[in-house]
């Protein structure tokens, strides 16, 4: 009877595992490259986003767009596809969150700017390049970016090679990177985190974001 | 069955534990995906890549993320097909264990209903086969025939999964009026044998009438000294009605009601649930089409399909489990025992009907198709 009542358990934890949200998976893969723009008054004027899909999704999003030559889609081609693009992001606020100088940033953005897609034949892959203006320019000391879908349907992760950039940002400015896989915490400490973190301690301890940090002294 | 007091004492337990356990995880997942929808430094993060929960989500990435290279590779190198075969089931069986796979809804009808753990089984693999036969039609329609954009085939998606949810709305309402009503029989059950007069008068005349028993009142009961057994049956001869014994010991077998006309009365599950096909698999059927694959493509995704089943059925056989444990209780005591499994499938019931709302009205994100 005990055995079978820990099996029973064990069938019942199984059966949480596998109806709870935290195992949602995703099918869209973007590795992203990102650029803080800066005014020459110093003051930081928008986010600009270079997001590559995978193959797959690459593949899926070209189905039926019409191309010139085969194997490969122009910009103007890909025009349509970018504008459906951009505007069903404002749904998702971008997957782009802001804070500055410590402070949280409700709606920060204006609508999405310089927008375009482009195709790489070679590796038969799109990437979305679209500007987020920021609302009201800013001269902040820190600014934080988190980027990243909370009900993750898209894994975002930051491209191995120069993933951020800032454009004529004071020569002060340091810009730092962290990933959501990054080895720094224990297991335990980010599970506890995990359960932690909520509206009352925002901002504390969300090591699953990819986040951009930026600091101007 | 004699059973001790100690091992009823268990038993009671059990069930109470599996109501208790039902009602959790469903809180759950409603509260945790309420939170999801916050978001902004604020709500919940991608899940971190620890634990169990997290090494699924890591290998079910990886196993997806070596589709795309098994199907390149599978143009020029034939043995590649073996590869991504085993890949594709591979991961059927660790995608499943995410959202969208109907498995809550499975398990929850199964709760509800009176099923033998083979039925569970097959309804697990109807219902992932058809999830993966919608996805193929739906790309050979939409991309071959008629050359249709990504936004044309998430639109397309996006239909099917309301008809989907609203299905299994409909599910839950029907399987709420039909268990609730037995519940309420079962409850009138309960107080008749409480009257201890009519108790002992009834001993020698169980099962003998289908009466109708909302015409009678208890004390009809007692001035005929039957006991009345409330079947729904006798009062309507809808297919449903027919997974409704008792949980007494005459109650009909499982096995007999998995017999001619079962598969009909599980059809509207298997529809409800496999209609609404997953999004990888479409994805991975374009991205086969592109590279001049399809045939690899749907393959994989039917291959997938099982691998999705065997979840699904794993966990639809606890279901099963968890049920006849709680009806081997109820049979051990014909009154409350009866009316506790009766409570437990409208509890059951009432868990599909509340996943379909949630669904439908996008509270809890299953998947998410288009370009967004």
């Amino acid at each position: 009877m005990i055995h079978r009542f820990f099996f029973f358990i064990v069938g019942l934890a199984c059966f949480i595992a596998a109806t709870g949200r935290v195992d949602a998976h995703p099918h869209v893969w973007v590795t992203m490259t990102e650029e803080l723009l800066y005014a020459p008054d110093g003051s930081v004027t928008g986010v600009r986003h270079a997001w590559t899909f995978d193959d797959m999704f690459s593949a899926f999003a070209t189905q039926g767009m019409e191309q010139k030559t085969q194997g490969t889609f122009t910009r103007e081609e890909l025009e349509p596809l970018a504008k459906v693009n951009v505007e069903s992001l404002r749904e998702y606020a971008f997957f782009t969150y802001a804070k500055m100088n410590g402070k949280r940033q409700r709606d920060a953005f204006l609508e999405p700017v310089d927008y375009f897609l482009e195709y790489d034949p070679k590796e038969t892959v799109l990437t979305l390049h679209f500007t987020l203006p920021f609302k009201t320019p800013v001269k902040a000391k820190t600014i934080e970016l988190e980027i990243y879908d909370p009900e993750f349907f898209i894994d975002f992760g930051f491209a191995e090679k120069d993933p951020v950039r800032l454009v004529s940002a004071p020569a002060q400015c340091t810009a730092s990177v962290q990933k959501p896989h990054d080895d720094n915490f224990s297991a335990a400490l980010r599970l506890d985190k995990s359960f932690m973190t909520s509206e009352a301690n925002a901002g504390m301890g969300s090591n699953f974001a990819n986040r951009i940090s930026v600091t101007c002294p | 069955m004699p059973v001790t007091r100690d091992a009823e004492a268990r038993l009671i337990r059990h069930v109470a534990l599996t109501a208790a356990v039902v009602t959790l995880v469903l809180a759950a997942s409603a509260a945790t995906s309420a939170f999801a929808q916050a978001g902004l430094f604020g709500g919940l993060r991608p899940p971190a890549d620890t634990g169990v929960l997290g090494w699924i989500v890591a290998k079910q990435a990886l196993f997806y993320r070596a589709l795309s290279g098994l199907i390149r590779a599978a143009k020029t190198d034939g043995s590649a097909y073996w590869g991504l075969m085993g890949i594709s089931f591979i991961y059927g069986i660790f995608h499943a264990a995410g959202p969208g796979h109907g498995k809550a809804v499975i398990s929850s009808y199964l709760l509800a209903n009176e099923e033998t753990w083979r039925r569970g089984i097959a309804l697990s693999f109807a219902s992932a086969l058809l999830q993966a036969l919608t996805a193929v039609v739906i790309v050979t329609i939409a991309a071959i025939l008629i050359g249709a954009t990504a936004k044309v085939m998430g639109d397309t998606v996006r239909v099917i999964e309301i008809v989907s949810y609203a299905l299994i709305v409909l599910l839950g309402v029907r399987l709420l009026w039909l268990k609730g009503r037995s519940f309420l029989y079962a409850l009138h059950d309960v107080r008749a044998k409480a009257e201890p007069l009519e108790a002992a008068a009834n001993t020698h005349a169980a099962d003998a009438a289908h009466a109708h028993c909302e015409h009678h009142s208890h004390h009809d009961h007692a001035h005929h000294g039957h006991r009345h057994h409330a079947h729904a049956r006798s009062h309507d001869h809808d297919e449903e009605e027919s997974v409704l014994p008792w949980g007494h010991a005459h109650g009909p077998e499982p096995e007999e009601l998995a017999g001619p006309g079962g598969w009909r009365r599980g059809l509207s599950a298997i529809v409800a649930v496999g209609l609404r096909p997953c999004s990888g698999a479409i994805i991975i059927l374009v991205f086969a089409l592109a590279q001049g694959l399809f045939w690899a493509g749907v393959a994989s995704t039917f291959v997938m399909g099982i691998g999705t089943a065997i979840t699904v059925a794993v966990i639809a056989t606890l279901a099963v489990g968890a049920k006849s444990l709680a009806k081997r209780f109820a049979r051990s005591r014909a009154g409350y025992g009866a009316l506790m499994l009766r409570g437990v499938e409208v509890g059951a019931a009432a868990v599909v009907m509340a996943f379909g709302v949630l669904l439908l009205t996008g509270t809890v994100a299953s998947e998410r198709m288009g370009m967004f």
